[in-house]
């Protein structure tokens, strides 16, 4: 089943003579419950990707289409609104909101939406991330793999239909980077969570069902592991 | 090297500057002025001598002393029998006048000072034992109001400078020193404040200009013992106004450009500027009326404290000042009104005081009675007697209340005959006092005292419902007076009635001494005893009660025809009612603006503060708000967080305030006896409502402005920031 549809999809950014295309004619397909990575060197446009595919800006021209929903005709409002419900984000730097304790960062798409926490599922996640004991700490007080992993929750915590998850493990070392990337394959796995890695580093993006190459805003190999 | 420009930043920095150079300058015009004044009232009351020498001098004296160095003149005053000198420069007066006094061989003890005066420019005498403090008063409240103003703006400073922090990170990574990253960011400061400063100082001394106007206009300069405050302005004022806005503006733009300048160019180039929570601790309320935007609302708020702590402080003083002022003075208007303007309403329309005149000798009562407006007119005058109240002598219903347990020592005294008591005589022109007599039912006769015969219960606090009871028995015809302070002197007069009733005068009677017994008495009779008793009366009184609904034009005319009939003979004070009242509202109407003036310059610090907070919201808040918008809060409901961060602040202000301004009002209202109802009908809750919704407004337009800027945060941009944590 298509999870994600991505058609001809440009981004140029300044006018005139300053302009800079950053995805030039992006083609992407992927399914419902595939692990892929995007891997490519800085400035190649991967980045840009990531917040097409997160409703978190505009593609100049083409067609994004995300279960079902087609991102361009989005405005402010609804794009807010498809990012708590379809899609989990986990950044570098995790993004998690300092003055809320880790249960309430986790919960957070869903008070938005007033929904009620399924408890079950709640602790499925954070027994499995190993922070069920952290839970009334603020993120200031926790590690940075123990953060990232809170990150993950979150973007878990609605279902959503595509995880992105850009240089999740960037900020962190390579004991945490593992751990961090064992638990996107759990989900992955036990979940059937769609995922999609964006990465600049081999090493991470080979854990991947699915690497896709990027560069200068074209994807130049496409190619399925497993 | 120029540092990149933020446009939002530099308005809170420009408005910042701008209030404080208009404070400060408005503060110290006023305060020149009030010094202005004392001085001109001290010269004019007391003199404008420096230092005098006591004696008779001759004509080469005064010559020797003229001759002196630092003396600028020396004058004979003759009154005093002495020498009044005058010094340049000032501050020589105390080294100086005791060798001036060795110099004509006078004594140390010859030689005074004019303390008040020489404290007016703070040369103090050591041995004077008068603390004068208005000066350095003055003083204290501008070093006060320049470190409030330090605490408050520095803020917006801070701001505009974290703004750039990144920038200076790299200037310090290429090695830019902290002295020249100091520098810059106040060179900046100071290029942005100039135009500010200039302006804000002109408007000050404007607006002083004004306020003075308005006082002298609003709480009547030409009151008797007051003289008009002329606006004046010295070049040493503007340059003390210039340097102490300018120290106040550089500091608190140092605080922060010294912080600034430390720091590592990692920590520079790293540091966010964010506001984060050192303790978890939730805001149930907020969350529980509001949900997850209360939450995130109150958590900022609490991150803010610091920055937003002037802001609370600035509208919970000037509103809580503002509400209190105007109850108390709603309800001191009610208690004058109640207890004066309609308690005399149809007994006076105008007053007229004769000076140094005596009633038994007054021969105008009756041209004066005869006035075509004048339709009732009494003549009177006040003495004091004393008389002896025996035991069997107080009433049943006096006995009943404890007799003079109650009296102090000052009022009654103990002895054995009886109790010595005050017994005021108020001295009625013949033809009043026959009005009088009929009024009472009395004979109507010139030889005798009606007397008022009543006191109030001394046991019941309640001075506005006061329950009056018979002062002695009515039995005695005859009431034996004492000269006031000697008790050889005695007067035995005919006691015609005793009553409850009083001569429609203006006056009280036994306020501030209960016991009192008034005599009245007619003019004729006066002239008998006053040999007897008399001896220390002072003015004679003329109330004067016109036509039926005169107005303040026929009140004048009539003034100006007593004082034409009297004017010529008598030293004369005249007012009349309607003036009188109009006076009353002007002078009160004077200070609530003056006070209300006060309140609103102490809100607009707190308007000043909450506009340079939510300007610096896109510098400050954007990483917040973008972690906010990449969860998918969406942007209205970040706009209910931005509308709940708004209500809370300028929501706690009242809150604060209503319960304590109720508890504060019921207490005042306990204490005067005024019942809540009456004052519920007049409470002024249009000007408080008012002044509350302007607080509103502002902060709502701030967070409204904040909020514009803030939608134009780009949501990818602020995620690709690498320092985004």
């Amino acid at each position: 089943m298509e999870i994600l549809r991505c058609e001809g999809v440009r981004k140029v950014y300044g006018s005139g003579g300053s302009q800079v295309t950053a995805l030039n004619g992006i083609d992407l397909t992927v399914e419902k419950g595939e692990f892929t990575a995007i891997m490519g060197a800085s400035g190649s446009g991967k980045s840009t990707l990531l917040h097409i595919l997160g409703s978190v800006d505009q593609p100049t021209e083409g067609k994004v289409i995300i279960d079902g929903t087609d991102l361009s005709g989005l405005n402010q409002t609804q794009a807010a609104v498809f990012r708590r419900r379809k899609v989990g984000l986990v950044y570098q730097f995790y993004n998690l909101i300092p003055t809320l304790t880790v249960r309430k960062n986790i919960c957070m798409p869903l008070a938005l939406d007033k929904k009620k926490l399924n408890k079950e599922y709640f602790e499925t996640i954070v027994g499995s991330l190993g922070i069920q004991d952290k839970l009334d700490a603020l993120p200031g007080q926790l590690s940075g793999g123990q953060q990232q992993r809170v990150a993950i929750a979150r973007s878990l915590i609605y279902r959503p239909a595509l995880l992105l998850a850009d240089e999740p493990t960037g900020n962190l070392d390579q004991k945490n980077s593992k751990e961090i990337m064992d638990m996107l394959k759990l989900s992955n796995r036990n979940l059937n969570q769609t995922i999609l890695l964006i990465t600049h580093d081999e090493k991470i993006a080979l854990e991947a069902d699915r690497m896709i190459i990027i560069e200068d805003g074209q994807i130049i190999s496409d190619e399925r592991r497993r | 090297m120029r540092i990149k420009k933020n446009h939002s930043f530099p308005v809170s920095v420009l408005v910042a500057a701008f209030i404080s150079a208009l404070l400060l300058s408005l503060l110290c015009a006023m305060f020149y002025n009030m010094w202005k004044y004392e001085t001109e009232r001290i010269t004019l009351e007391e003199g404008g001598w420096q230092s005098r020498i006591a004696g008779d001098f001759a004509p080469e004296e005064i010559e020797i002393i003229k001759s002196y160095a630092t003396v600028k003149d020396a004058a004979v005053n003759e009154k005093e029998h002495a020498v009044d000198l005058y010094f340049d420069p000032m501050r020589a007066v105390l080294k100086d006048t005791p060798r001036i006094a060795g110099l004509v061989g006078r004594p140390m003890e010859n030689v005074s000072y004019h303390h008040g005066l020489l404290a007016m420019y703070l040369i103090r005498d050591p041995e004077d034992p008068e603390p004068r403090l208005t000066f350095p008063f003055l003083l204290l409240i501008m070093v006060t109001a320049s470190l409030s103003l330090i605490v408050i703006i520095h803020n917006a400073f801070a701001v505009s400078m974290y703004a750039k922090l990144h920038q200076i990170g790299i200037f310090s990574s290429v090695g830019a020193t902290p002295g020249q990253i100091r520098l810059w960011l106040l060179r900046e400061a100071a290029v942005l404040c100039a135009a500010p400063i200039l302006a804000g100082n002109l408007l000050g001394i404007w607006m002083s200009r004004i306020l003075l106007h308005m006082t002298n206009r609003l709480l009547g300069s030409a009151a008797p013992g007051q003289h008009e405050s002329v606006f004046g302005y010295h070049p040493l004022v503007l340059a003390l106004t210039l340097l102490v806005t300018v120290a106040t503006v550089w500091i608190s733009a140092w605080l922060p450009a010294g912080k600034l300048s430390r720091m590592t160019p990692l920590e520079a180039i790293k540091n966010t500027g964010e506001l984060t929570l050192k303790r978890r601790n939730s805001p149930r309320v907020l969350a529980f009326l509001f949900g997850l935007e209360g939450e995130l609302a109150g958590n900022a708020l609490k991150a803010q404290r610091k920055a937003l702590r002037m802001t609370s402080l600035s509208f919970i003083c000037s509103f809580m000042a503002f509400t209190l002022m105007q109850c108390f003075f709603t309800m001191s208007g009610i208690s004058t009104r109640e207890t004066y303007f309609e308690k005399y309403l149809n007994v006076w329309d105008v007053m007229v005081t004769v000076k140094d005149e005596k009633i038994d000798s007054f021969e105008d009562t009756a041209r004066i009675q005869e006035l075509p407006g004048v339709k009732e007119a009494v003549v009177y005058q006040k003495a004091m007697a004393e008389r002896m109240v025996a035991e069997d002598e107080i009433s049943e219903e006096m006995r009943f209340l404890g007799g003079f347990a109650h009296a102090a020592r000052s009022q009654v005294v103990k002895t054995d005959q009886g109790w010595l008591i005050n017994a005021p005589i108020v001295i009625l022109d013949d033809t009043s006092f026959l009005v009088y007599c009929e009024q009472t039912g009395a004979a109507p006769r010139l030889d005798g005292a009606i007397i008022r015969n009543q006191i109030r219960d001394v046991t019941s606090p309640d001075f506005r419902h006061p329950k009056y009871m018979p002062y002695i028995k009515d039995t005695d015809t005859v009431s034996l007076l004492r000269q006031a302070g000697n008790e050889e002197m005695t007067a035995e007069i005919p006691v015609l009635s005793y009553t409850a009733e009083v001569p429609a005068l203006r006056e009280e009677y036994a306020s501030l001494d209960p016991y009192e017994l008034v005599h009245f008495v007619p003019v004729s009779l006066w002239k008998e005893i006053k040999g007897q008793i008399g001896g220390i009366e002072k003015d004679i009184y003329i109330c004067i009660l016109g036509r039926e609904n005169e107005t303040l034009e026929a009140l004048r005319v009539l003034q100006d025809e007593v004082a034409g009939l009297l004017g010529r003979t008598h030293a004369l004070e005249s007012e009349n009612r309607i003036q009188e009242k109009e006076t009353n509202d002007r002078q009160i109407q004077g200070m609530m603006a003056v006070f209300g003036g006060f309140c609103v310059l102490l809100a607009l610090i707190g308007v000043g503060n909450v506009f340079s907070n939510t300007l610096g919201f896109v510098y400050q808040r954007k990483r917040e708000f973008a972690r906010y918008m990449s969860v998918g809060l969406t942007p209205k409901e970040l706009g209910k967080m931005f509308c709940i961060e708004a209500l809370v602040i300028a929501g706690r202000p009242v809150l604060i305030t209503l319960p304590l301004a109720v508890a504060v009002v019921g207490y005042l209202l306990r204490l005067s006896y005024l019942e809540a109802e009456v004052f519920l009908a007049e409470a002024p809750f249009l000007p408080i409502v008012i002044f509350m919704l302007a607080i509103w407004g502002f902060v709502a337009l701030a967070y409204y402005l904040g909020w514009r800027n803030v939608r134009k945060i780009s949501l990818a941009d602020a995620l690709k920031d690498d320092t985004m944590m």
